[in-house]
């Protein structure tokens, strides 16, 4: 039977899954006070539960990049919904960002010596990845009234 | 001349029957309650061809046997009043499970027309439906519909107009196995003698006797000839009965759906490739749990902005009031009372509402349910049902309708279990005076505190439900049923609707009872005690013990002393029964804080009430009796004052005692000294 995933895929999956998980980590050993010196550099503070939706989104990539390996059909299902995810967690820092940021409008003095990329978090920039695979793989997600990914490498 | 008739609509839940309804009857439709329950009867009424009809819409149910009270309802409707037509609508992506009811409606010999809805959705999925070859075979009209859009739905009533003077017999449409045929006859003959019967299609009728459907049973009870129906039933095997029709129904299923269809099964569609990874054995529960994380950040993160310009616009309003009312004791009621007291809470309709759009998107995309189905593990450990836990998720945004949302659940131990730890679940209501508190007295730990408190009443409501479960409500659990609808992309507008529907009861409350409520308050803190010689409203009595407030709580405050609380929290928690939203309203009333909210919370961080008290304090508004609106819809939806009191006088100890061992203990190793 013919695969309905090709080596971009299986590469996809991947990369994202190992990134998701990896920075997910560094979220949250952050959390627990251990430095890692990569805070500041990649935007990463210190936030288990943060942390956590990180490390979930990492698996369900990296499930599908091991289902996809053994050859199973279904395993894209995992990298279509990773991507949902993602972008979905995508917005949702997107929104706080802009809360945060509107908010600095409206009390000021709450917000002395903020910077705006104080509320800059992984879960944007990683998402970015996700936005570009949205993109190629545009023909296989319709969003019409039903949830629809359609076949094919 | 016009003819009347009465048309039952009747299906599985979520197939579209809803918005088939609105596309027949349009405005003209009439809500109310089935006789002496509190399920939802809808009626509408529609002329077509001269026939006015009365459309009924019936409860969803997956089969007309008495598994709950939806089911019974909409059996009892079919054969007591006997509408003219029967409509079953159909979900054309799910036959199978939808014909099953098709085969008990046709076994009760009703004129049946099949509105095949959702037909564009099958065709998405790459399904062909051959709604002809199914009329054939079936023998009853086969229409396709798309209710969402109103397709088909002028055809539909043609048919119905059609099927009115014809004359069908589909009551033996299905044959069983020789030895269900055999019993059948034999129970038949029984039923035929016995005029008590003559009210009920006999096949039927003897078809649910051999599945042991206990709402038959008790009315064959009732008849004469009954020792001869419990000798046939004796010498039968009721459970391998019940099994052999059904699997001989969904035979009969697949033998036809076989000829009339051809479903597409190469490739997963996109509701399989979703349902695969969030309903995953390993993955489903955490992606729940990181999808609900989202939905609370962006309640409390991204409302913060619009609670700040809420805040401020009531601060300038009751400044502005003050200022213009030279009136002192007007001018404390309008600025201290009414604008504090209502901006208090509505400072927190952003969070509410957001909780509410982010359920309401969770719900329409149909994530809710598989939320549910992955949670039935382990809320069946607890002794409770996964329906159980979408009405509990729902008591995060407002106790009231997530009660009402325990209608769903069939088992009467598992739906009362889940209506009497729901208030455990931390309402909207409660927020204001967790955010007070803990921001008071936490500082930067302040959203952990409130999380925990989250957890605590989350904990509180699973130790409860096992509790209950093993003492007072014991039974068998029951198995998982519930329909799992294709994904959707849920509709901004749709989502808005959903949202504004649940906020405008927050909204309604701060504009009538919390009104009510603060103006209450304020008077009994301005009207002079008995004997004190005061004069109202003048600063020796405003909120003092020299007012009635103050002679109230002073009465109560022994109660609560042992818990770290002051006369004050003890009016504040009294009238807090009446709206949770009202113990930080009276709280800024009584100790003289008016209509800023910091000066409240600074006041009671410079001494006027200890950190450990304060953690009691959230602790008890967590637990304690739920708001008048509670109380009422759990009297309404249980029919019982017994546990309506029990409900009270339970979560009030838990919360007494909770709150006394964080005080005392606390106190004791020197916590947060």
């Amino acid at each position: 039977m013919k695969n309905n995933y090709g080596n971009k895929e299986v590469a996809f999956s991947a990369l994202a899954g190992v990134l998701y998980a990896l920075f997910g980590l560094v979220h949250i050993i952050e959390g627990l006070g251990i430095d890692t010196g990569l805070s500041g550099m990649l935007f990463i503070p210190g936030d288990i539960l943060g942390g956590f939706c990180l490390v979930v989104i990492g698996a369900v990539f990296l499930i599908g990049f091991k289902e996809m390996l053994q050859g199973l059909n279904a395993g894209v299902s995992f990298v279509y919904v990773g991507i949902l995810m993602s972008l979905i967690f995508m917005a949702v820092y997107l929104l706080i960002m802009g809360g945060n940021l509107l908010d600095s409008f409206i009390v000021p003095d709450d917000y002395e010596g903020w910077s705006v990329m104080e509320t800059f978090r992984p879960g944007i920039y990683l998402g970015l990845l996700s936005l570009a695979g949205i993109l190629y793989w545009r023909d296989r997600f319709s969003l019409n009234e039903v949830l629809v990914f359609r076949e094919g490498a | 001349m016009t003819d009347k008739i009465t048309v039952a609509l009747t299906g599985n839940p979520n197939v579209g029957k809803t918005s088939i309804f609105n596309a027949i009857t349009g405005s003209k439709q009439h809500v109310g309650n089935w006789p002496g329950v509190t399920v939802e009867r809808k009626i509408g009424k529609r002329v077509h061809n001269d026939i006015e009809m009365e459309i009924v819409d019936l409860p969803g149910t997956y089969s007309l046997t008495a598994y709950s009270l939806d089911e019974i309802i909409a059996r009892d409707f079919i054969i007591e009043e006997k509408p003219d037509i029967v409509v079953q609508v159909i979900d054309a992506t799910n036959l199978e499970r939808n014909m099953y009811l098709t085969t008990q409606l046709m076994e009760l010999g009703v004129k049946l027309i099949i509105a095949l809805n959702m037909t564009d959705l099958a065709l998405a999925k790459g399904d062909s439906i051959d709604s002809e070859k199914m009329q054939e075979f079936l023998e009853v009209p086969v229409i396709s519909t798309i209710g969402s859009k109103g397709n088909g739905i002028e055809g539909l009533l043609d048919a119905v107009a059609d099927e009115l003077h014809k004359t069908r017999v589909t009551e033996n449409i299905f044959t069983y196995d020789s030895d269900i045929e055999t019993r059948g006859e034999e129970l038949e003959k029984v039923l035929n003698n016995d005029p008590y019967f003559a009210h009920y299609p006999s096949r039927w009728f003897s078809m649910k006797l051999l599945e042991g459907d206990e709402n038959i049973l008790k009315k064959a009870k009732e008849s004469e000839s009954y020792p001869e129906i419990e000798k046939i039933l004796n010498e039968l095997d009721a459970d391998s009965f019940e099994a052999k029709i059904a699997d001989q129904r969904y035979k009969t299923i697949q033998t036809m759906l076989r000829q009339v269809c051809d479903i597409n099964t190469e490739h997963l569609s996109g509701s399989d490739m979703v349902d695969r990874v969030v309903t995953n054995k390993a993955l489903g529960i955490p992606i729940f749990l990181s999808l609900m994380w989202a939905a609370f950040e962006i309640t409390f993160t991204f409302a913060t902005p619009f609670m700040n310009i809420i805040d401020i616009f009531f601060g300038w309003f009751a400044e502005t009031a003050t200022n213009l009312i030279t009136i002192p004791w007007l001018s404390s009621l309008v600025g201290e009372g009414m604008i504090a007291g209502v901006g208090s809470v509505l400072i927190f309709l952003p969070n509410i509402l957001l909780l509410f759009f982010m359920l309401s998107l969770m719900e329409d995309s149909g994530y809710m349910a598989r939320a549910a189905f992955i949670m039935d593990k382990i809320m069946s450990k607890i002794g409770l049902h996964g329906k159980s836990f979408i009405p509990l998720v729902m008591g995060f945004g407002c106790n009231v309708p997530a009660i009402m949302a325990t209608r769903t659940i069939e088992d009467t131990r598992d739906r009362l279990i889940t209506i009497l730890i729901t208030p455990f679940m931390s309402c909207g209501a409660r927020l204001p005076v967790y955010v007070l508190l803990a921001g008071a007295f936490f500082g930067r730990d302040a959203g952990v505190v409130i999380f925990s408190l989250y957890a605590l009443g989350i904990l509180v409501a699973i130790v409860s439900a096992k509790l209950m479960r093993s003492t007072i409500l014991r039974g068998e659990d029951a198995p998982f049923i519930m329909e799992l609808p294709s994904y959707k992309i849920p509709t901004l507008k749709g989502s808005f609707i959903h949202m504004w529907e649940r906020g405008k009861i927050y909204l309604k409350k701060a504009g009538s009872i919390i009104l009510i409520g603060v103006v209450g308050v304020w008077l009994l803190a301005s009207i002079p005690a008995p004997g004190s010689g005061g004069v109202f409203a003048s600063e020796e009595v405003y909120g003092t013990t020299n007012s009635v407030i103050g002679v109230i709580g002073q009465i109560i405050e022994p109660l609560v002393a042992p818990l770290g609380f002051d006369w004050r929290i003890a009016v504040a928690l009294l009238f807090g029964v009446v709206a949770k939203e009202i113990v930080v309203g009276s709280m800024g009333v009584l100790y003289g804080a008016g209509e800023n909210e910091d000066t409240l919370s600074d006041i009671l961080a410079a001494g006027a009430m200890t950190p450990l008290a304060g953690l009691g304090l959230m602790v008890f508004t967590l637990l304690y009796a739920p708001c008048f609106a509670c109380i009422g819809v759990i009297k309404r939806e249980t029919g019982s004052w017994k546990w309506t009191l029990f409900q009270l006088a339970y979560g009030t100890t838990l919360a007494w005692t909770f709150a006394f061992a964080v005080y005392q203990i606390g106190s004791r190793i020197g916590m947060l000294a």
